[in-house]
């Protein structure tokens, strides 16, 4: 197994490593720097404003841009997080709980590298797991039937609409609207057209990139400047590794130890779960170090385990987000699900099988992502400087970057106009949905996954001959079934319970 | 606003289950699932979960108006976090100034900037856009928004219509 894993990697760095790989692997880690720099322009609305970029590259080149955006966004959005107490990423906001506090006692320098030191702790361990598990999980799940994937797609989607606090309900009707979009066009099974209202332009469906692009890309924007941020004046930071005071000293290293470890197993699994993702895993990857410290009243006030810690998980998470979507063709985030789109737009059919049928592309991604964190870290570290100064740049400058980008973008695709309009709808409709509480991951995710989720419901449908008993006659699809009903059950029990214990103790305040 | 969004969602969700019913077929004639199967089970679920969300809203609405307190709603793990490093109560991380206007006006100029892409043509119609949006927003700048109005679209032109080859509308100019 082991000479497997050697040949099938040495197989990945051969493309990774080549001229073009590793220029394009340079270029996404560097964009993906600069989207994480950004508050409020995530991952997924990085990689979806920038697919348009790729046209022209190889496909696997093109993913491993694309890939690196991903996960560099994770290392730069703790940048902002440290210096300024503004997350530049939802998956760094734990990181500000320490890491300001940090910069404010004047340790700026030794935050900054602990985080790439962590960062590329998590993600290595998170590239190697993936190395050890996806051809496992790939080789299992090459048995999965129709029942087991709808199940796996319901348990996501529920999941990722249980993160949404009180607004689960709206995340629940983000997704079915996703799943409503992904209906638009021709049935694949039985040639009917669907929802076109006789355009031509409709009848290969809504092209997710567009959506996608206008949910994430003009939605956060709007949403941005909703907020105010385009009112913003820039903030002017400087730093520089030749200060002595940069470098970390030996007991930040010594007392960190054990957190690069469980922060990056707590990640991981955060990132593997469907739905649960980086933001997350970075959480409970602080509040797990906070409960294990012999100290914890110094946690908030710059302690540097509880920068280490959320900081391995986020980036272990990212990592871990690629297990579902190599070996089962599933994401589990809005991110992963843009990835997904990608890797469909580029004609690759994701699954079991793709390890099978494209290992070039999987194991060249794979190899990607190791040479990817370390390009990562040295860039953290000797190029801070540089993307420090990238905040000199005020938000009002910022916006027709992203504007240009989204529609040029859209419109380059297919040269529609159609989709065009689509992208600036889609906008809107994401701006409403990030300002009321609803969930545009949520809805990107049912729209990428529509197509499956169909063909396998009815798949189940037509075997069970209606009776839907292959939701539970199987061990997978059983386990499966249990999961979703305690994903379902759990928050009404809970909500249930409070109410009562509530009402008894306003029956005893009332009695004593 | 968050009622009538609600409403809207509720809207749409009837009229696309009811347009599904009336053009898709649900079954085979063997009795097999057909075309409008799958839309019409979205449908059902849509329009029920967007009743109870609009109901949800109505409810809140009606609390607000009544009582004048906005009610508290349990802040997502994020947000959570958030309010934790700012040392603030999570619930009133959303309580800064909004620019709604400002929304307003920047759709308006997107909206703009689409509509005249395919007349003008992509460039002159990133220029115009460029123009327009900094001398609203950032005023001071003048040579500063010109140069900025001139040198991204340039780039971004080169990059997608000659570096990637993409086809990107044409104006009277021939660019």
């Amino acid at each position: 197994m082991l000479a497997d894993i050697a040949a099938n990697l040495s197989l990945g760095l051969s493309i990774a490593a080549s001229p073009d790989g590793f220029l394009f692997l340079v270029i996404g880690a560097f964009l993906g720097m600069i989207v994480g720099l950004f508050p409020g322009f995530g991952p997924a609305a990085g990689i979806a404003v920038l697919i348009p970029m790729t046209f022209g590259l190889e496909p696997t080149i093109a993913i491993i841009m694309l890939a690196g955006i991903y996960y560099g966004s994770m290392y730069g959005g703790t940048i902002t997080s440290i210096l300024i107490n503004t997350p530049g990423e939802s998956a760094t906001v734990a990181s500000t709980i320490d890491g300001y506090p940090l910069a404010q006692k004047g340790r700026a320098g030794p935050a900054l590298v602990m985080q790439a030191i962590a960062s590329f702790f998590g993600g290595t361990i998170g590239v190697i797991l993936i190395t050890a598990l996806a051809p496992s999980l790939a080789n299992f799940a090459a048995s999965f039937g129709p029942s087991e994937y709808f199940l796996i797609i319901a348990v996501g989607l529920l999941m990722l609409t249980t993160m949404m606090g009180d607004n689960k309900f709206k995340g629940f009707i983000s997704a079915l609207i996703g799943f409503a979009v992904g209906t638009i066009g021709v049935d694949v099974m039985s040639g009917q057209q669907r929802y076109t209202f006789g355009s031509p332009e409709l009848i290969g469906g809504v092209y997710f990139v567009a959506v996608a692009i206008g949910l994430f890309g003009i939605g956060e924007l709007l949403h941005c400047i909703f907020n105010g941020q385009h009112r913003q004046p820039a903030k002017r930071l400087r730093i520089s590794f030749r200060d002595k005071e940069f470098w970390p000293s030996r007991q930040d290293y010594y007392e960190s130890r054990f957190t690069f470890w469980r922060g990056s197993a707590i990640g991981f699994i955060a990132g593997v779960l469907p739905g649960s993702g980086a933001t997350l895993g970075s959480i409970i990857g602080y509040s797990v170090e906070k409960k294990v410290a012999k100290d914890p009243e110094k946690f908030g006030k710059g302690e540097m385990r509880g920068l280490v810690a959320p900081e391995a998980a986020n980036n272990a998470a990212s990592a871990g987000a690629m297990v579902p979507l190599l070996s089962l063709g599933i994401p589990g985030s809005g991110a992963t699900a843009v990835l997904l789109g990608a890797f469909l737009m580029w004609g690759l059919q994701p699954g079991p099988l793709l390890i099978v049928n494209d290992p070039e592309f999987v194991w060249g991604l794979i190899a990607s992502m190791y040479l990817g964190n370390m390009i990562l870290i040295a860039m953290s570290i000797f190029a801070i400087p540089l993307f420090v100064k990238f905040l000199d740049i005020p938000y009002v400058n910022v916006v027709p970057v992203i504007v240009l980008l989204c529609v040029i973008g859209a419109f380059a695709i297919n040269a529609s106009i159609i989709e065009t309009w689509i992208l600036v709808l889609s906008g809107l409709v994401g701006f409403a949905m990030k300002k009321y509480g609803y969930s545009p991951a949520a809805t990107v995710l049912a729209l990428v996954l529509g197509s499956m989720a169909e063909e396998t419901f009815l798949q189940t449908y037509i075997i069970s001959q209606g009776t839907m008993n292959l939701f539970w006659e199987r061990p997978v699809s059983l386990v499966l079934s249990i999961v979703l009903l305690a994903v379902v059950i759990t928050p009404i029990a809970l909500a249930v319970m409070s109410r009562l214990k509530g009402n008894a103790a306003k029956v005893n305040g009332e009695a004593s | 606003m968050k009622k009538w969004f609600a409403a809207g969602l509720l809207a749409l969700a009837i009229g696309y289950t009811v347009y599904g019913l009336s053009t898709l077929t649900l079954l085979t004639s063997s009795g097999r699932p057909a075309a409008g199967f799958f839309p019409l089970l979205i449908g059902i679920l849509l329009i029920t979960s967007c009743t109870v969300n609009l109901w949800g809203d109505l409810r809140e609405w009606m609390m607000e108006k009544r009582t004048g307190i906005a009610p508290v709603h349990q802040a997502e793990p994020e947000t959570d976090a958030k309010a934790d490093a700012l040392g603030v109560d999570a619930h009133g991380i959303d309580g800064g100034p909004e620019f709604g206007r400002d929304v307003f006006i920047v759709f308006l100029y997107i909206c703009g900037f689409v509509a005249i892409m395919n007349v003008v043509g992509a460039l002159l119609a990133m220029f115009i856009f460029m123009l327009v949006y900094l001398f609203t927003f950032n005023r001071a700048h003048t040579i500063g928004n010109l140069i900025y109005s001139l040198a991204l679209p340039a780039f971004l032109y080169g990059l997608f219509k000659i570096l990637l080859n993409a086809s990107l509308p044409v104006g009277p100019l021939g660019f």
